[in-house]
């Protein structure tokens, strides 16, 4: 019994950190139905700004966290005035943003590579390797509070979205974009901030795993299958699916892992992926997709 | 006489497509209802995006109380008074009916003004009151027309332009419409309605507007329309009409 509540603890704190990995690429796809490919690479951005202020100044991870969001979502903002604002005339721009995010996140590795080396790094803070226990049960301080950063971080964005004007404007322009437009947002402006918010969230989910995974630049590719899961699970575009995706999925993977080994553990995503696709394509909350 | 809003000449399409419309004329007279008819492809919802600026408009123009509209964003034009409720899907389906009233006042700056108004459309469409906290996704066909058509009474606009308002919707239900669009036009709106069941959409107006191939036929009264026989012909299956 306490193996399962055990397993079940790592679980849920690993599926706060994915549900944050995952809230900022749903985000985006939500607003501007871009699948961002390149969402990986930018956590891995997130998490080589902590490693770095570690390394230099030895910064607490956790503090450096509000920069590195503040970072990359200035990051986002740039990367959607210079390239994808342009791309939303195109006629072909499904086709066309997938490429751009695939070839964004082979730049983003490469200057993480040229940068930091492809030497595997870890910033390690004392939680991270500190831990204690409730009963027989053994709880991570790391994981634990990355879990919990995760799950506030979280809140305040559904916070923003659910009760904010702005927010409600990003929400009106996920379900229907023309509707929203007719009523006064300005939708291209509500996409520019949509998507800092986005990479913001990425920059802050790079912080919290800079302590919880050891990271280079190319492993962001391992990542990407994880999210694509998550989204998919959860329903494209619906950040709320996402994050319950993440817990849903991160504890099955734990018990998977436990049960089976660290190997499986892993596939317990790709599967994941696979089947939802194959049996309910629109996950938990999305909308059917239309057959055309 | 000179229109509340008027549309001269305007030649206008889909990107980079072939021009739908190749020369509407358009006179929109103050209060009343125009009910703006013609067959598939004519053009009708095409002028109406045209106006509100979703379309670039190529040739023409297009003035609201003597101010261009040509260049102007959807967001502009709303601003300026004109709102525009598209065919079907209006809505936010997954907000609350309260959040899509207030979604309807997103261009208004005036945070308790806007409170207060969400409670008088409420007040006069009790079902809105009655469904505040349901998904709008969930509500009946003409439930949701009616949420928005009464969205856009937030905003107290000049002019009210519906495209298919009854599209879908069951032959009772679309009375009910007709009856929202009565009392906005009670108000004093303005209304610019496109329908595709002309007799019906002639019958509640007050104008008619005859397009076909991108022109406008003519524009008349709306029981001269009705009695025209090249138009019971056409539009109407020589059906006499009442």
């Amino acid at each position: 019994m306490s193996a399962v509540i055990q397993i079940l603890v790592l679980g849920l704190a690993l599926g706060g950190v994915y549900a944050l990995m995952g809230s900022g690429l749903s985000l985006i796809f939500g607003v501007m139905r871009i699948v961002n490919l390149a969402h990986p690479s930018l956590i891995m951005g997130g998490a080589y700004v902590a490693y770095w202020a570690f390394r230099l100044g030895g910064a607490d991870p956790l503090l450096i966290l509000p920069f590195a969001m503040v970072i990359l979502a200035a990051t986002g903002g740039l990367l959607y005035r210079l390239v994808f604002e342009r791309e939303a005339r195109s006629a072909k721009y499904s086709e066309m943003t997938v490429l751009l995010t695939f070839a964004l996140a082979m730049v983003v590795e490469g200057l993480l590579g040229a940068a930091f080396t492809n030497t595997q790094r870890i910033t390690s803070p004392e939680y991270a390797t500190d831990a204690f226990f409730i009963g027989d049960v053994f709880i991570p301080k790391g994981q634990l509070y990355a879990g919990a950063v995760s799950l506030l971080i979280i809140s305040a964005l559904a916070l923003f979205l659910k009760h904010s004007r702005f927010g409600n404007a990003i929400r009106a322009t996920t379900q229907n974009r023309e509707a929203a437009e007719l009523l006064g947002v300005n939708v291209n402006f509500v996409g520019l901030v949509s998507f800092a918010i986005g990479v913001g969230l990425a920059g802050a989910a790079g912080a919290l795993v800079s302590f919880v995974f050891s990271f280079f630049p190319s492993k962001h590719w391992e990542w990407i299958v994880i999210l694509m899961s998550l989204v998919v699970l959860g329903g494209m575009g619906s950040v709320l699916g996402t994050v319950l995706a993440a817990f849903i999925l991160s504890t099955v993977a734990a018990f998977v892992g436990f049960y089976f080994g660290a190997t499986w553990s892993t596939l317990t995503f790709f599967v994941a992926l696979f089947v939802v696709l194959l049996v309910r394509p629109q996950g938990l909350f999305g909308e059917k997709p239309e057959l055309a | 006489m000179s229109g509340l809003l008027e549309v001269r000449g305007v030649v206008a399409g889909y990107g980079d497509g072939p021009a739908i419309l190749n020369g509407v004329d358009l006179t929109v007279e103050p209060g009343r209802v125009h009910c703006i008819i013609g067959p598939n492809g004519a053009g009708k919802s095409t002028l109406l995006k045209a106006i509100v600026g979703m379309l670039k408009v190529r040739e023409g123009e297009v003035r609201f109380k003597g101010e261009s509209l040509l260049g102007r964003r959807p967001d502009q034009v709303l601003r300026r008074g004109i709102c525009f409720v598209p065919q079907e899907r209006a809505l936010f389906p997954k907000m609350t009916v309260r959040e899509n009233l207030r979604m309807g006042g997103y261009s208004l700056s005036d945070k308790s003004g806007l409170e207060r108004r969400m409670d008088e459309v409420e007040d006069r469409f009790p079902i809105l009151k009655e469904r505040r906290d349901q998904i709008a996704g969930t509500l009946s066909g003409g439930q949701q027309q009616t949420l928005s058509m009464a969205r856009t009474m937030i905003l107290k606009p000049e002019i009210v332009m519906l495209d298919e308002p009854s599209l879908g919707l069951a032959p009772k239900i679309v009375l009910e419409v007709f009856e929202i669009m009565k009392v906005m036009a009670d108000e004093g709106i303005t209304i610019l309605l496109v329908e595709q069941n002309a007799l019906l959409g002639l019958k509640h107006a007050d104008r008619g507007v005859v397009l076909d191939l991108g022109r406008t036929l003519f524009e008349k009264p709306a029981d001269e329309v009705l009695n025209d026989p090249r138009i019971q012909e056409l539009y109407l299956g020589g059906r006499k009409a009442a």
